[in-house]
């Protein structure tokens, strides 16, 4: 099954006095359980893919299809919806609401989707478990290092078992260490819980990591490489 | 300085919105008190002139007590010349003498106690507004005809018209039986219903026969051209009373102590109010510059590490906010000062205000008048407390260390 | 709901993000609540204080006339209806206090001085319930029937006339036929009053004394009557209506004092819009802060917005913010004004200010007067209006595009 489908995308911006061509009659498709890298110089139309994809932008033309469903053509609420209880996201920094606690991060979108209060507990707690924050429940965001908060991030990404997790140069505000301890996180879920990443980066560490790496140029695909097959 | 005025003002810009919002409150709370100044400040004076118009004048010459007593034997002796006298030493006509009693009046239906007031006919209109009130008939003239005029709800009371006779019977200076029967030659309306019920007007010649005053008589009314002059006259006049006499001149606060009284009265709950508003406009001021110090602690700090004294900080804050007071101070005189200037051409009326002004001797349309001063003590008051409310972040800044500033977000 | 409960949980924990911001605010709106409700505990003291002085001086809510009598207060204009007739219905209808009375311009004349007054013949028993007179206060004795022969004024009035207790005055009126009638009175008591005016004004008689000396039989000049509650006489008024005949004039206490009537009216309405001022001058104030919140959270909000919260969560959320604050002013305001009135109940002296408040109609202390009404009043607006004003900023932060806000640099 294919999880993500995108079908000749175009989105132009304009800066300035020059129309910058984000992405330029770009296909791709993402297969479920994929463990893709797209990796462009700055402003080379990665981050607007990731957004064409996760329902946030609208692309001028072109299709995108998450597990089969059209996406690029639903209202904004129903968008909404979308990103509620199929995507996981995890932005390169502001991950985090700063006057919940790690838990109460975690347990937010559930609460949102309507998740009872007894299943949202335990499984927040689980997936803190799984990504290593055990024992740091109840700690503000201020009150933890960028690695923790970025964790956070992830366990709350993936913690209603979203069909796909979208993360936008998560790494880049982190040490080498730490970089690749959330990178072995993500492969960690990829493997376990077969969740689909899409990850946008130019840290060559996390292009080292994945499956498929994906290089765009001006809004073009110019490169797909398959390795570190599984 | 000129630097620092246009960074001052620039800094207001960068957050328009908040700017604006407490240019706004100012700018409403201005607006406010330039309108209730103004209407307050125009109608004490309205009420005070009416009510002393009508018939108390600015000052009496009295004998000493007859203010509390009112005994008919507390008289002032030759009062006619004294007021003659009064009248060439002062070069003004404004001056009159009164005398009064307490009589029982009888119609052919009907008696009412009331009190009989003997004036000079020919200088009673320029201390009194009841003689250009009359509506039937016509003022008295002559020093000792047997004429009286009284008021409207009197003579509906006593059921007499123009041309009627009424009776007065009292008690004389020394206490024996006075009488005499008047023909009413006037019937005034003077709109203070106190007056039209209970007063009547004869000739003080007549008066002083009837009741055996043998020249004398209880007051001496003084009018000056305006009320700031009064207290001025009133020292002119007490030095010009005769030794001996033990006379008195009474302005007119003691003469109705509830005017100003109740002037005062209004006065501090009115000041209660503004005091409210200005207190809540300050505490928009303290939050809105707190918060502009606050966010930006990190350029602050770069500026104090680049060598600027914490002082020079604190007073650019105090500088912003001085340009915001300004721009509410300004707008709000404007804003306030059109919209009442406004109303006070047209005329303002409340509902209720009808009743409540015949009380005060207030008509039923207030016309508030814009000075200079009702115009600007509202908003440079405003001004101030906003100025005030800024000392706080303020000196917050100069507790601001370089290193530790640059840290913050 | 879900939802609402996160809502109000993000709403309480930004309220508190910023200590000194929302402090500020709270203490702006306690402020500004106290005022509202102290203001408007004073100023209805006031006005309560001067009409129950007026009906008790009138006295009653409702009274009964001539037609003429109104115009003319003269004794040929007496009640048709005869005090015996009156007796048959009045008394079993129920009333709080009812009365029947003769009130007449008179003329007192001791041997220094004459004075015009006011005659009240009355029945004290029946009286004591609506009268400003304190019985029990008077100096000598107070009228002890219908029938006593004595004479009981104001202390400033034997004053000024140089009598007093237990001396002789003459009492000199008009009789129907316009004849005068006269007698003499022993003085008996001397009562004094919140206003002094009111000792020089009237004088008070035995009923049946008064109708021997105008020769007037059984004849009453006005019977009043007393209800529960001054705002409200209609009840009152339909009641005393139906009991009379035709051809007298029924009278609400607001139409024989219009001053007053009217007063009380415009004080409502003062009320009303000084509350509304106060919050005016709040909200400025509260919008701005809002808006500062608001701004400050850009990307938050636009991370939860990418989340896939709806833009009327977002919305909700500021306004769950901004009421809770003002709830909280609410509560703290309202208990600083009730601990700031309740020491004062006993009474605020003015009587610096007595003359002035007595041309007004008002006794020199003030008793401030805490109405439920009033309370809810200024509650009521606070709330209404803090929930208007703060749908603009909370409806400008729901629109924000995520990716925009998101990204937003500060």
């Amino acid at each position: 099954m294919t999880a993500v489908r995108c079908v000749n995308l175009c989105k132009t911006y304009r800066q300035g006095d020059q129309d910058i061509k984000a992405l330029d009659h770009l296909s791709m498709e993402v297969e479920d359980g994929g463990f893709v890298c797209l990796s462009s110089p700055s402003g080379g139309g990665k981050t607007t893919l990731l957004n064409a994809i996760g329902g946030l932008d609208k692309p001028d033309s072109g299709e995108v299809y998450i597990a089969g469903q059209r996406i690029d053509n639903l209202s904004k609420g129903d968008l909404a919806e979308l990103r509620l209880h199929r995507i996981g996201f995890v932005f390169q920094a502001f991950n985090l609401i700063p006057v919940l606690t790690a838990r109460e991060n975690v347990e937010f979108v559930m609460q949102v989707q309507g998740v009872p209060a007894a299943d949202r507990r335990q499984k927040s707690l689980d997936i803190l478990e799984e990504v290593g924050l055990e024992g740091l429940e109840d700690r503000l965001p201020s009150e933890m290092s960028g690695g923790q908060q970025q964790r956070v991030a992830v366990a709350r990404a993936i913690v209603s078992n979203p069909a796909l997790v979208l993360a936008d140069e998560p790494t880049a505000n982190l040490d080498s260490k730490t970089a690749d301890e959330l990178i072995d996180l993500f492969k960690h879920l990829n493997e376990h819980h077969g969740t689909t990443f899409i990850i946008a980066t130019h840290d060559q560490r996390v292009m080292a990591y994945a499956k498929r790496l994906v290089r765009m140029l001006d809004g073009r695909i110019v490169e797909e490489i398959e390795q570190n097959a599984a | 300085m000129n630097l620092v005025l246009r960074l001052a003002w620039r800094n207001l810009w960068r957050q328009p919105r908040r700017t604006w919002l407490t240019t706004g409150a100012m700018v409403f709370s201005n607006v406010l008190l330039v309108f209730m100044i103004s209407l307050q400040f125009g109608m004490y004076r309205l009420m005070i002139e009416n009510s002393l118009q009508a018939f108390t004048g600015h000052m009496q010459v009295q004998a000493r007590g007859y203010i509390d007593d009112q005994k008919m034997r507390q008289t002032i002796p030759d009062v006619a010349s004294l007021a003659g006298k009064l009248r060439e030493e002062l070069d003004s006509d404004a001056v009159a003498a009164r005398a009064t009693a307490f009589a029982l009046a009888s119609s052919e239906d009907r008696s009412y106690g009331i009190a009989v007031f003997g004036i000079e006919p020919q200088f009673e209109p320029r201390v009194s507004s009841i003689p250009g009130l009359v509506r039937d008939g016509r003022y008295l003239e002559s020093a000792d005809a047997a004429e009286i005029v009284i008021g409207t709800v009197l003579a509906r009371n006593l059921r007499v018209a123009v041309g009627d006779e009424l009776t007065l019977i009292g008690s004389g200076r020394d206490g024996s039986f006075a009488a005499v029967v008047a023909e009413v030659v006037g019937i005034f309306d003077s709109g203070v219903a106190e007056l039209d019920r209970t007063i009547a007007e004869m000739p003080l010649g007549l008066f002083q026969d009837v009741f055996y005053m043998d020249g004398s008589g209880h007051q001496v009314v003084v009018n000056a051209p305006g009320l700031g002059q009064v207290a001025e006259l009133r020292r002119r006049v007490a030095g010009l009373l005769p030794e001996g006499q033990d006379l008195v001149v009474q302005d007119w606060d003691a003469l109705l102590p509830g005017l100003k009284q109740a002037i005062q009265a209004d006065i501090s709950s009115a000041v209660f109010m503004y005091a409210v508003l200005v207190v809540l406009v300050a505490f928009s001021v303290l939050n809105t510059q707190l918060m502009s110090v606050l966010e930006r602690t990190h350029e602050f700090g770069i500026v104090l590490a680049l060598g600027l004294k914490p002082g020079r900080l604190g007073r650019l804050v105090m500088l912003e906010t001085a340009m915001m007071g300004a721009i509410g101070l300004f707008l709000g005189a404007l804003i306030g000062g059109a919209i009442t200037a406004w109303l006070g051409m047209r005329g303002f009326t409340m509902p209720g205000m009808e009743e409540m002004g015949a009380k005060f001797n207030l008509p039923s349309r207030l016309h508030p008048n814009v000075t200079v001063a009702s115009l600007l003590s509202g908003p440079t008051v405003v001004f101030v407390f906003s100025l005030l409310a800024s000392v706080y972040p303020a000196l917050r800044l100069r507790r601001l260390r370089p290193v530790e500033a640059m840290r913050a977000v | 709901m879900n939802t609402l409960r996160i809502l109000t949980l993000l709403a309480w924990r930004n309220l508190w993000r910023n200590h000194r911001r929302t402090l500020i605010m709270l203490g702006a709106v306690v402020i500004g609540v106290w005022a509202m409700i102290f203001m408007t505990a004073l100023t209805m003291g006031m006005v309560n204080d001067m009409i129950e002085d007026s009906i008790s001086v009138l006295p009653g809510h409702v009274q009964v006339h001539h037609p003429d009598y109104l115009d003319d207060p003269n004794i040929a204009n007496l009640l048709p209806m005869s005090d015996d007739a009156i007796e048959k219905k009045f008394a079993p209808a129920g009333f709080l206090a009812w009365a029947t009375r003769i009130k007449v311009p008179a003329v007192i004349s001791s041997e220094r001085e004459s004075r015009g007054v006011t005659l009240l013949g009355i029945e004290p028993g029946r009286e004591e319930a609506m009268s400003f007179v304190d019985y029990d206060a008077v100096e000598g004795r107070f009228l002890e029937g219908p029938d006593d022969d004595g004479l009981v004024i104001g202390r400033k009035l034997a004053e000024t006339l140089e009598t007093e207790l237990g001396k002789r005055v003459v009492l000199m009126s008009q009789d129907p036929d316009n004849e005068i009638a006269d007698r003499g009175f022993r003085v008996v008591g001397l009562f004094t009053a919140d206003v002094q005016a009111y000792e020089e004004q009237y004088v008070f008689a035995g009923k049946e004394t008064v109708q021997k000396l105008l020769r007037v039989g059984d004849g009453v000049t006005a019977i009043v009557v007393l209800g529960e509650d001054y705002r409200n006489v209609e009840p009152l008024y339909e009641k005393v209506s139906a009991l009379v005949d035709d051809g007298v004039t029924v009278s609400r206490w607001t139409e024989l004092d219009t001053y007053l009537g009217t007063m009380l009216r415009v004080m409502d309405g003062f009320v009303l819009v000084w509350v509304i001022v106060i919050f005016l001058a709040l909200s400025f104030g509260l919008v701005n802060t809002l808006v500062m919140a608001v701004f400050e959270r850009v990307r938050e909000i636009g991370l939860m917005l990418a989340l896939g919260m709806k833009p009327s969560s977002i919305l909700g959320q500021i306004v769950i913010e901004s009421m809770m604050l003002l709830v909280i002013g609410l509560a703290i305001g309202n208990l600083l004004a009730w601990a700031t009135i309740k020491p004062l109940e006993s009474g605020i002296d003015v009587s610096v200010v007595a003359e002035g408040m007595a041309m007004m109609g008002a006794a020199s202390v003030l008793y401030p007067q805490l109405r439920i009404e009033d309370v809810v009043l200024a509650n009521t607006v606070v709330l209404i209006m803090g929930f208007l004003a703060s749908l603009s900023p909370a409806w400008r932060a729901s629109r924000f595009q995520p990716i925009e806000a998101i990204t937003k640099v500060n």
